[in-house]
């Protein structure tokens, strides 16, 4: 790596680069991509070959003619070009739009999205205009999608950082799997939200459907309104002082902060006796029947 | 008794004993006692222990007269395999075989990196299995799947870019309809950080994918994955073996690049024992469904059969292909080519695991006497890298000469012109499940003519 600099790797095609990267050779010695982003170093917000963008520098795509690929194409294009703000309008509820942007990038839909819109993404600000579909947002990394509107089922799947809003309500299994960052709901969620969490933040300024975090390994969840159910080893804790200022900051900054405040909420952590569950008592083992 | 009479030989069993039960034999009474302690169901690595319809009830049928041989060692038989043909950059072989998914977590760092070298030198390729990339897996491995699990644990599209095949895993042979499982000996720091769980705990993954339920979604799904790939690379879908045709009818409309289908022979890390032995169907089954229903739909040449399960040498290969697989990965064997289950001189089986080499299968405890199956600082030192490399080369190359012997008696040119035709069924289960007729027969069971199949 050494020897081949950033401008270089940006102009080389993924082999080139992988190989550059001392990738698909038998030498030991190479560096490895956690090595790439070891704190010391000069400080990257992106992998190397990611565009340089500038923020003013905006843009428009009309999507109503085009197909998602084309539209996922023009958007990459756009990023190469330098174009830091780009405006999609008439998505016209496509699946798969905006989908693994591993960048810095002010996006912006004027309508709605169909499933898994901006999945797999790490790094930019997406703004949806409208409603999105199912499995919003699914394993994003960093950045921050806010959605004006409802969204469908399985909101943040497994996403692993960034803050994910919906102002409007969300179906069922919202932030199932999640492993980090933050979910912020206006309205109401769901069943089996939370299933299987591991870490991050979910808050609900609404009411929670049943089996509210079933089976969470870790993680928080915070819920504004009322709890049909809880799920397997979710247990209610009391709020902190620190809960409450990280509440007020978080709904502040995306306009949802209720007037009566953040008191009302309840917060769901992980009972955390499935945390090794051969070694529960008799008596405990009845939990997941 | 007279002095030279001659002496009667006592009988080495009670005539007063009726019998012993075939329902609850020994091992089954001690299961019975060692779950009414435990209260739960009992954990376990290696494959299914019970004897099942096998590659071993199936046999060549070779060139003799009807049939034009081949040259061994002089003629070319070509064994260059293609995964995902319609791929804008398909996965090239040069042999039929690669390493399948073992996650880093229930295989050592050292294990991991010495099947990636292994896999590399002989020309193929393996994938990441459960828990994400470690960098150095990828950089040795010159064609690399990344799998897209359950769990999703470790995901990242940053390495999802950097993979030459993406494999979405919805089952497994072994344990067909669960979920992952890794207890938590081997979650570690380092572990635990990659799959975002806390350490020490018992990790068992969800069996459903968190962001699709069924094959409409997945066809989305998978649509998304090529976005995010710009289209480039193969998606390929993993499934135990159950309801097989079905299955890869459903499969095949979700429009993968391959399907591969893991028969009930199948290894695991870890996974509750009565799982492995009671869930799927064998493989001689599982390949034959499969074929037929990707030809069905008319997608042969365009979407990859790929089988694992049960695959110990290269005349099961050679079987797996006949049958209609395109391709084979293997997971078991080659963790045998690391040295799973071997007798090394640093390790004492009696007093560390508790059963002599050949009988292990404690790979859920994290205590592998050999360095494989273990996250143990000590115990991975039992392994070098380098050799373990060799030995992984040197079995997948071997694998691949013992099934081109076999090809080249069949006649054929290319390992893959094997057909069902060069094959006989050894039992009756064995000709029913694979489609074949039994030896010496033209009579295949379940098949009123085989030639007209």
């Amino acid at each position: 790596m050494a020897s081949v600099s950033d401008a270089e790797l940006k102009t080389m095609s993924q082999e080139e680069r992988a190989r550059a990267l001392g990738m698909m050779t038998e030498q030991l010695t190479s560096r490895s991509m956690f090595i790439e982003f070891k704190p010391g170093e000069e400080a990257r917000f992106g992998y190397p070959w990611a565009p340089d963008v500038d923020f003013n520098k905006r843009t428009e795509i009309d999507a109503d003619a085009m197909t998602t690929t084309e539209v996922n194409a023009k958007i990459r294009g756009l990023m190469r070009e330098g174009f830091g703000t780009i405006v999609v309008k008439n998505p016209r509820g496509k699946h798969s739009l905006g989908v693994g942007i591993l960048s810095r990038l002010n996006l912006i839909f004027e309508g709605s999205l169909g499933y898994f819109g901006t999945g797999l993404i790490d790094g930019p600000n997406v703004r949806i205009n409208g409603r999105v579909g199912w499995s919003c947002a699914e394993n994003m990394m960093s950045g921050t999608v806010v959605v004006e509107k409802n969204a469908g089922s399985t909101f943040g799947a497994a996403i692993r950082g960034g803050d994910l809003v919906c102002k409007g309500s969300v179906g069922s299994r919202t932030g199932i799997d999640m492993k980090g960052g933050t979910i912020i709901v206006g309205g109401d969620t769901g069943a089996l939200s939370g299933f299987m969490m591991q870490r991050g933040r979910m808050v609900v300024c609404g009411n929670a459907g049943k089996n509210l975090g079933d089976s969470m390994y870790d993680g928080t969840i915070f819920i504004g309104g009322s709890i049909r159910s809880l799920g397997v080893d979710a247990v209610e804790a009391e709020l902190t002082d620190l809960d409450r200022k990280w509440l007020t900051r978080k709904l502040t900054q995306y306009g949802l902060m209720p007037d009566k405040g953040v008191d009302h909420f309840t917060k769901v952590v992980a009972g955390k006796q499935l945390w090794n569950y051969d070694n529960l008592e008799p008596s405990e083992k009845k939990l997941i029947l | 008794m007279a002095d030279g009479a001659p002496t009667k030989k006592p009988l080495d069993r009670d005539p007063y004993r009726l019998g012993n039960s075939f329902v609850f034999p020994p091992r089954v009474i001690d299961d019975i006692h060692v779950k009414a302690e435990l209260g739960r169901y009992r954990m376990r690595g290696f494959s299914l222990f019970k004897k099942i319809p096998h590659w071993d009830d199936l046999t060549f049928l070779p060139g003799t007269l009807t049939r034009f041989v081949i040259e061994g060692y002089r003629e070319k038989c070509d064994t260059k395999t293609v995964i995902g043909p319609r791929a804008k950059r398909p996965i090239e072989l040069d042999i039929p075989v690669y390493v399948t998914g073992m996650s880093f977590g229930a295989l050592s760092y050292e294990a991991k990196t010495a099947l990636a070298r292994g896999a590399t030198m002989a020309g193929t390729a393996t994938c990441s299995g459960e828990g994400g990339m470690i960098p150095d897996e990828r950089r040795y491995s010159s064609k690399w799947f990344y799998q897209c699990i359950q769990s999703r644990y470790g995901f990242n599209p940053n390495h999802l870019v950097l993979a030459d095949g993406c494999e979405f895993f919805i089952g497994q042979g072994c344990k067909v309809g669960l979920g992952g499982h890794l207890m938590g000996q081997k979650v570690t720091d380092q572990v635990a950080e990659m799959r975002s769980l806390p350490a020490g705990i018992d990790q068992r993954s969800p069996a459903r994918h968190p962001d699709w339920l069924g094959p409409d979604d997945l066809a989305l799904k998978i649509q998304e994955i090529r976005e995010a790939t710009d289209w480039q690379i193969p998606i390929q879908l993993k499934l135990g073996a159950a309801r097989v045709y079905d299955d890869v009818r459903m499969a095949v409309k979700c429009d993968p690049d391959s399907i591969y289908i893991d028969g009930m022979e199948g290894g695991t890390g870890a996974g509750p024992h009565l799982a492995t032995e009671d869930t799927g169907v064998p493989g001689m089954a599982a390949i034959r469904q499969a074929r037929r229903a990707i030809d069905d739909l008319g997608k042969r040449g365009e979407i990859t059969l790929i089988y694992a399960g049960g695959i110990r040498n290269g005349a099961d290969v050679a079987k797996a292909i006949a049958l209609g697989a395109d391709a084979i990965a293997l997971g078991h064997s080659v963790m045998m080519a690391l040295n799973c289950n071997k007798d090394i001189p640093e390790a004492n089986y009696p007093e560390e695991i508790g059963s002599e080499p050949g009988y292990c299968y404690h790979c859920h405890t994290g205590r592998c006497p050999v360095g494989v199956a273990t996250q143990d600082p000590a115990l991975r030192k039992r392994l070098d890298p380098d050799e373990a490399a060799e030995r992984v080369y040197n079995f997948l190359h071997t694998l691949t000469i013992e099934a081109q012997l076999f090809a080249r008696a069949c006649g054929k040119t290319n390992l893959h012109s094997l057909e069902p035709e060069d094959l006989a069924a050894l039992t009756m289960e064995a000709s029913a499940m694979a489609g074949v007729p039994l030896a010496g027969t033209e009579h295949t069971v379940g098949i009123a003519d085989y030639h007209h199949l």
